[in-house]
């Protein structure tokens, strides 16, 4: 591509290093900005860099937040005795959007995976276990992927958490609501039929 | 006859040396003749390719197009129990290929195998006598990834679980550290799908004795007791416990030394290994037998004859053991049949013979054109 501006060029740059952003994208973008009032620009680069300076980790569970603490684990009405541990804070958004859970979360920031060199010291696990050493904590619920890298986070979280006072859960895994089961696939309607679970009826 | 399995059209695009080339198959015979690196096996690749997803060869994908082009597509509409099947198979630049059935890409490919079970018989595969035991395990993975979808689940599961494991070891090694619970979480993702691969092995050669295969099949040189035995760590002690008791050797060596990823098939010749005694004509009559057993076993478990695709059979097998091959596919209850020959008055001449429906094609070029019988 030949520029006639350096400045195009260079917005160019910076918007083809976004992800799935490629080249032509990213001119269409910028010829975008130029159509558009100045203050369309400015508005769009001030709030991105407010937000890339102001955005912090949450100290207590290590979700992104605009505070010290983010606004679920300062919500009073959250229950702080259950813990949901996720993955990244997608996994929070999509806990969150199904409005059935009351308690906090912990976010460990990704998944044990030796080839990617992910070992569990790039991750919040240490912070998870002090977190349910300090007794407020009295479930854990591992709300993580059933790969074969969430697998062994799993595990190895339950060997940490093991001699601690505190009960651990997993989600549950299987054929989906609303789906039929001749289209569920093979291996998750396997596992469903091994680990069948008692049918209960509703209490009246 | 609603039992069957075979390829109706195939069409393949830039595959291997081919630009464009189509052809209807006869449903029990098919023969490619051509002199050599004219495309013949290139075609039973292609089969094989629609079938297994894979390569026969343990060629990468990106070595399948056609020179000078970066991409391919194979279309082969099979027809499968009275059903047609479309099966369309794509690789494109910088994307992964992608498979689709009746128009309906898979999610996963392993979802693809077994659905046409397929056996190769190649000149190579005397590997399977005196190459090393990964020759054997491949052969058993093979045939019983396409018998059950669950064993190909359980073969992936463990792999990719020994890769994170041999990654920490190195990891391990590398950095001077250590971490017993997390060598555990690896150990304990181990034991599950060992023990299922351990079991369907088994059981699988429990059943599986190509000897009365060999002789059923009339293979010559076989009349010597010729034995399989399954040989696993497993036999003796439980996946846990190897890993246990070579866990001081894996962090030694920095990678995973026992398991099931070790097991072989002692191939036994009046109780001696195949190996050191076998003579060369010994050596192509077993290998034949352990592929005609592999045939049976999913014939059975299917309960459809699988396709049959035999590469170069003439070149190098003596005319003894070719005419027992073809005596047991003209007697038995074979499905379609794919081979390739050099010599067309050959071919010509023993189809004729053989009484089949068949049909021929003269490849040249990476064309196809069938030979019309006058």
């Amino acid at each position: 591509m030949n520029f006639s501006s350096k400045l195009i060029e260079q917005a160019v740059e910076a918007f083809a290093g976004l992800p799935g952003i490629g080249r032509k994208t990213a001119l269409r973008l910028v010829l975008h900005l130029i159509q558009q009032e100045e203050e369309v620009s400015l508005h769009f680069a001030e709030t991105i860099a407010g937000m890339r300076k102001g955005i912090r980790y949450c100290s207590t569970c290590f979700n992104l937040s605009d505070e010290a603490q983010c606004a679920i684990c300062r919500d009073p009405r959250r229950d702080p005795s259950a813990v949901c541990v996720v993955e990244s804070i997608r996994d929070v958004m999509a806990i969150e959007d199904t409005g059935q859970y009351r308690g906090v979360y912990h976010v460990l920031g990704g998944v044990i995976s030796p080839i990617e060199g992910i070992g569990p010291e790039q991750l919040q696990i240490d912070s998870l276990v002090q977190r349910v050493r300090e007794g407020v904590v009295q479930e854990v619920i591992l709300a993580i992927s059933p790969t074969i890298e969430g697998d062994t986070t799993m595990f190895y979280l339950s060997r940490q958490l093991q001699e601690l006072p505190v009960r651990i859960s997993t989600i549950a895994r299987g054929v989906s609501f609303g789906g039929e089961l001749e289209y569920a696939d093979e291996f998750t309607l396997g596992r469903s039929i091994v680990a069948r679970i008692p049918y209960k009826l509703q209490d009246e | 006859m609603n039992e069957s399995l075979h390829l109706e059209t195939l069409r393949l695009l830039h595959f291997k040396n081919y630009e464009d080339a189509s052809l209807t198959c006869s449903s029990q015979l098919n023969a490619f003749v051509g002199l050599n690196g004219m495309g013949k096996t290139n075609l039973l690749e292609a089969i094989y390719y629609l079938c297994m997803c894979r390569s026969p060869r343990a060629v990468a994908d990106r070595h399948l197009p056609r020179r000078g082009s970066d991409f391919f597509r194979l279309e082969g509409l099979f027809r499968r129990h009275g059903r047609q099947e479309a099966i369309t198979a794509k690789l494109r630049p910088g994307k992964k290929k992608t498979f689709e059935r009746n128009g309906k890409p898979y999610d996963l490919l392993s979802e693809h195998i077994g659905l046409l079970p397929v056996v190769f018989i190649a000149p190579e595969d005397t590997q399977l006598i005196t190459g090393g035991s990964e020759e054997r395990r491949r052969l058993l993975d093979n045939t019983l990834s396409q018998l059950h979808a669950e064993y190909l689940q359980q073969l992936i599961t463990y792999n990719k679980v020994l890769d994170q494991r041999n990654r920490l070891l190195k990891q391990f090694a590398e950095q001077q550290s250590f971490d017993a619970g997390l060598l555990d979480a690896y150990d304990r993702q181990l034991w599950g799908p060992a023990d299922y691969l351990y079991r369907e092995r088994e059981r699988f050669l429990a059943d599986c004795n190509p000897l009365p295969i060999a002789r059923a099949c009339r293979i010559p040189r076989t009349q010597v007791p010729f034995q399989v035995r399954y040989r696993s760590p497993l036999q003796e002690r439980s996946m846990a416990d190897c890993l246990r008791e070579n866990r001081d050797k894996d962090r030694l060596l920095a990678r995973t030394t026992a398991g099931i990823h070790k097991d072989d098939l002692d191939l036994l010749l009046d109780d001696s290994p195949v190996k050191r005694y076998a003579s060369q004509g010994q050596t192509k009559s077993l290998a034949l037998g352990l592929k005609l057993a592999q045939y049976r076993m999913l014939q059975q478990g299917k309960n459809t004859p699988p396709i049959l695709l035999l590469d170069d059979l003439f070149d190098k097998l003596d005319t003894e053991r070719v005419g027992s091959l073809l005596a047991l596919l003209r007697e038995q209850a074979f499905g379609q049949v794919f081979l390739t020959d050099t010599d067309e008055a050959r071919v010509l001449d023993l189809l004729h013979s053989m009484g089949a429906a068949h049909r021929t094609f003269r490849i040249q070029d990476g064309t196809a054109s069938p030979i019309v019988m006058a």
